[in-house]
């Protein structure tokens, strides 16, 4: 199976502070990835290395084999990589609909010129992007809340959002961080189909954040535990769960 | 969409009735009200496109203004005027004989203001926030300085005389409608909804792979453009320009007009403008002795700007969102709007 | 040029550089703990003024006494206009409250402009201040020797506050995490007025030099100082107040020198600051001194 995501001795220094140190790992296609670790261990930092926002101090990241280390964020999402953020981070002053046409600002096909005179080439796909964002739209089931202002939405609903935002970009993979924070149980469940579906339907390889055991466990194929900055363990959840370095971590966390 | 397009065409045909009735009929007095309001509304609302849509706080308006004014001033001045003019030191003989009617001038003095906006961007945008403000408030600044010692050039404090009285309502109407239209059809579009998305959230506008650099360079330089052209019709409207027209007071006046409006509106843009323009031409009186009964009370200079200081701050502590807040006029708005009125009535 | 009138420059400089740097600090402090560039900090400087020559010439205070009253008043007016202008909006955008900082400069410039009128008036000289030094044919105002020496002893005593008081160290705590320094009881709002008081008074002795040194006061002189010191507090990497000091004699140098070794450019030496604050977000965004204060934004 090909590898869409490599990472190879990531490491990231802030000052005198190691926040990630030699982070390796492979995610093969159609995975779902789980990344756990106690509060404080670097798992944001990967993330940001991975999508550009941090440049690594040390290391290689390989998307699809082409590295990507010192490419910026808007050029690592034309690639095909997409993310969400803990603290869902809608434009609140567009509408859902709006919102999710932003993710088709990279492939862009129309200048400012047919911008200005309104030209044919404006009009057709203006007409296109709005078909296929109100699709997505769909796809969440959020198609009659379109015209609706972002900072409208219930909270469930503004994940699903930013996560048809992050689909209109066009991923092959999908960075999900702590997709299920603030969810109640059900919410929870029905996000993990939704993760599951969109999976399928989009062909995407998904690497996701997320503190609740429960959910990582049963979606995630694969699990990598970090602490302080360290990956202490990587294999099946069943597995990962037994391993002595991990409860270690995490009852130090509690004892805390 | 075809409706709407019809009643759009037909309120400018009616504005434009109204400026050949103005123009036949009002005093020159009340003409140039109009003028400065066209003039405003085309400073304001491109200035409104970079601080209120695209959310990137900036204080250049003065200089980019000035630019404008000087280029197309310098370029539809005879090479006889200006050899008369410049008595400290000669032109520069390249601009010396350079010589332009009036609307290549405006084009060019916007196109070279638009260029200087380009420049300027790259160390601005180059950080976030607020350093943007200090860097565009000293940039205007350095304009003046400079427009005062570049002799050669501006013929620096004595400023430039006799420019041609060009400016009519036509064009400054005309130049304001279109600015609008343009800036209107790229809110609508979308580099628009990018500009609204960097103000948003930038972060997460870079993770929807949008090149935020490149959209605030956007609403910076069309911003720049369309202010040069405003300077280039202010200044043949004014006839005679120097560096100190060109200070951090008009950049004030335009901040309360986006500010009243509504940061990222250009139809409250377009009100304020109105209620701006007229209402400090009604508030002249503060600064005007005034006779009550037998008493004289001197005119006290500065008040006008005293009232409006003290009306910013309260408008920002008190009702930050101004008139229509992001809000912007349109006719199903007006039909909806109607359409209630009629069901609540019945 | 010889070395003699190159080392009068240099203390020339260094006595510029000491006042952008006493207004820098209540720059840098301020954005520091409330992350806004308080636009009308100039205006304060001018405010201070002000309040100096009324001191001296309608309360006939002796000039040592008008000077204290003028610190005091001044850090009063600072405090004031936080506690209207500015804290109403501590949670809303930074653009609103930058907004009102531009609201609150135009106020004191237009309101001073008001009482006052436009015409400069001369600022009274205390006799110890107006002599000139001759050391080795140098030849030094006294006043060009008292204000490095005064405003190196504001910033010694002001890091001794920041480092080893518990209002300091709070201070330097909120500036790095207002939430949690709220959260540890602390009394941010008091804090807050107190870097207010600390900025205000320093841009009042900052002003009161000003004026022995250009001794001719109208209400708009408090924006190019105030301009220049913003500048500064940049170079020097803003939140950092030794970096402030820095930049401020960085900028006072340059600007003199400048002007001393090429006479043509001294119609452009107010555009100096602004070129090096170009120059520095070009190349160092940060500052000298400073840290990347955006950098915990994930």
């Amino acid at each position: 199976m090909n590898t869409v995501l490599k990472c190879n001795k990531m490491t990231m220094k802030f000052g005198g502070l190691t926040a990630v140190n030699e982070f390796s790992v492979e995610i093969p296609e159609k995975e779902i990835f789980g990344l756990i670790g106690p509060n404080g261990a670097g798992k944001t930092t990967v993330f940001n290395m991975i999508t550009g926002n941090l440049q690594p101090t040390s290391g290689m990241i390989y998307f699809y084999d082409k590295p990507i280390v010192g490419l910026k964020p808007y050029q690592v999402v034309s690639l095909g990589m997409a993310r969400t953020f803990q603290n869902i981070r809608l434009f609140t002053n567009l509408s859902v609909l709006e919102n999710v046409l932003t993710g088709f600002h990279h492939k862009l096909k129309y200048n400012l010129l047919d911008t200005i005179l309104r030209l044919p080439r404006f009009s057709k796909n203006e007409k296109i992007m709005t078909e296929m964002a109100m699709d997505l739209l769909e796809s969440v089931n959020l198609q009659d809340k379109a015209n609706h202002k972002a900072s409208e939405l219930p909270y469930g609903d503004r994940r699903k959002v930013e996560i048809a935002r992050a689909l209109a970009t066009g991923p092959k993979m999908l960075l999900l961080d702590e997709p299920a924070a603030g969810m109640n149980p059900q919410e929870t469940m029905s996000l993990m189909y939704f993760i599951e579906e969109i999976r399928d339907k989009f062909d995407l390889t998904i690497l996701l954040i997320e503190h609740d055991m429960k959910f990582v466990m049963s979606l995630c194929k694969t699990i990598a535990v970090l602490d302080h900055g360290v990956k202490i363990a990587e294999g099946k959840p069943e597995e990962v769960q037994k391993n002595p370095d991990v409860i270690r971590a995490y009852l130090g966390d509690i004892n805390a | 969409m075809k409706r709407n397009q019809i009643l759009t065409i037909l309120s400018i045909i009616l504005l434009f009735l109204f400026l050949w009735y103005a123009n036949n009929n009002l005093s020159a007095y009340y003409i140039r009200i109009l003028n400065n309001t066209a003039i405003f509304l085309m400073l304001a609302a491109s200035y409104n496109l970079i601080n209120g849509v695209t959310g990137q706080f900036s204080l250049e308006p003065n200089g980019f203004t000035a630019i404008g004014a000087y280029t197309a001033a310098i370029l539809t001045l005879t090479p006889a005027q200006k050899e008369a003019m410049f008595i400290i030191s000669p032109m520069v003989p390249w601009l010396q004989n350079l010589h332009m009617s009036f609307f290549p001038a405006l084009i060019v003095a916007g196109i070279v203001t638009a260029i200087v906006g380009f420049l300027l961007g790259f160390p601005v945008f180059r950080v976030r926030g607020d350093y943007l403000a200090i860097v565009t408030l000293g940039f205007g600044l350095t304009i003046r300085v400079v427009s005062n010692n570049t002799i050669s050039i501006t013929n620096g404090p004595l400023g430039l005389k006799g420019i041609e009285n060009y400016t009519n309502l036509w064009w400054t109407w005309g130049f304001a409608v279109v600015t609008l239209i343009i800036i209107m059809r790229l809110i609508n579009s979308e580099f628009g909804r990018a500009m609204k998305a960097v103000r948003d959230d930038e972060d997460a506008a870079i993770a929807m792979g949008i090149n935020t650099f490149k959209i605030k360079m956007i609403a910076f330089v069309t911003s720049a453009f369309f202010e040069g052209v405003a300077g280039g019709l202010l200044a043949h409207l004014i006839t005679t320009i120097s560096p100190t027209l060109f200070t951090f007071f008009l950049t004030f006046n335009l901040l309360i007009i986006i500010v009243i409006g509504g940061l990222g509106s250009m139809t409250g843009t377009a009100i304020a403008t109105i209620l701006v323009v007229w209402g400090s031409e009604i508030l002249r009186f503060v600064e005007q002795p005034m006779h009550i009964f037998n008493f004289t009370i001197p005119g006290i200079p500065g008040m006008r700007m005293v009232i409006f200081s003290i009306l910013l701050i309260v408008i920002m502590i008190f009702a930050r969102e101004g008139i229509m807040g992001q809000k912007e006029f349109s006719w199903d708005s007006l039909f909806k709007l109607f359409k209630t009125k009629k069901v609540a009535n019945k | 040029m010889n070395t003699t009138l190159i080392l009068q420059q240099l203390f020339n400089g260094l006595a510029l550089g000491s006042l952008y740097g006493l207004i820098a600090i209540g720059y840098t402090m301020v954005y520091g703990v409330i992350r806004l560039i308080n636009f009308a900090h100039g205006d304060v400087m001018m405010v201070g003024t002000y309040i100096a020559i009324l001191a001296v010439s309608v309360l006939l205070l002796p000039w040592w006494a008008a000077f204290l009253l003028t610190i005091f008043a001044t850090a009063f007016v600072g405090v004031v206009i936080d506690k209207i202008a500015y804290k109403p909006l501590r949670n809303a955008s930074r653009i609103s409250s930058l907004i009102t900082a531009i609201g609150v400069s135009f106020f004191l410039e237009n309101l001073f402009l008001v009482i006052f009128g436009g015409v400069p008036k001369s600022f009274p000289i205390p006799a110890l201040f107006s002599g000139t030094l001759h050391i080795k044919g140098v030849i030094l105002p006294v006043i060009s020797i008292i204000v490095p020496i005064v405003a190196l002893a504001f910033l010694a005593i002001l890091m001794y506050i920041l480092h080893n008081t518990k209002y300091g160290i709070a201070m330097r705590a909120l500036s790095l995490d207002m939430d949690t320094t709220r959260l540890m009881g602390a009394n941010v709002d008091a804090i807050i007025s107190f870097v207010f008081a600390i900025g205000s008074s320093l841009a009042a002795a900052g002003g009161i030099f000003w004026a022995l040194k250009y001794p001719s006061i109208n209400p708009l002189m408090g924006i190019m100082p105030g301009l220049k010191a913003f500048a500064a507090a940049v170079l020097g990497g803003i939140g950092s107040v030794p970096g402030a000091a820095i930049g401020g004699f960085i900028i006072g140098i340059v600007e003199i020198l400048a002007v001393a070794l090429f006479p043509p450019l001294a119609g452009y030496k107010d555009a100096f600051a602004f070129l090096l604050l170009i120059f520095v977000l070009l190349f160092k965004p940060t500052g000298i001194m400073g840290e990347d204060l955006e950098r915990g934004r994930f």
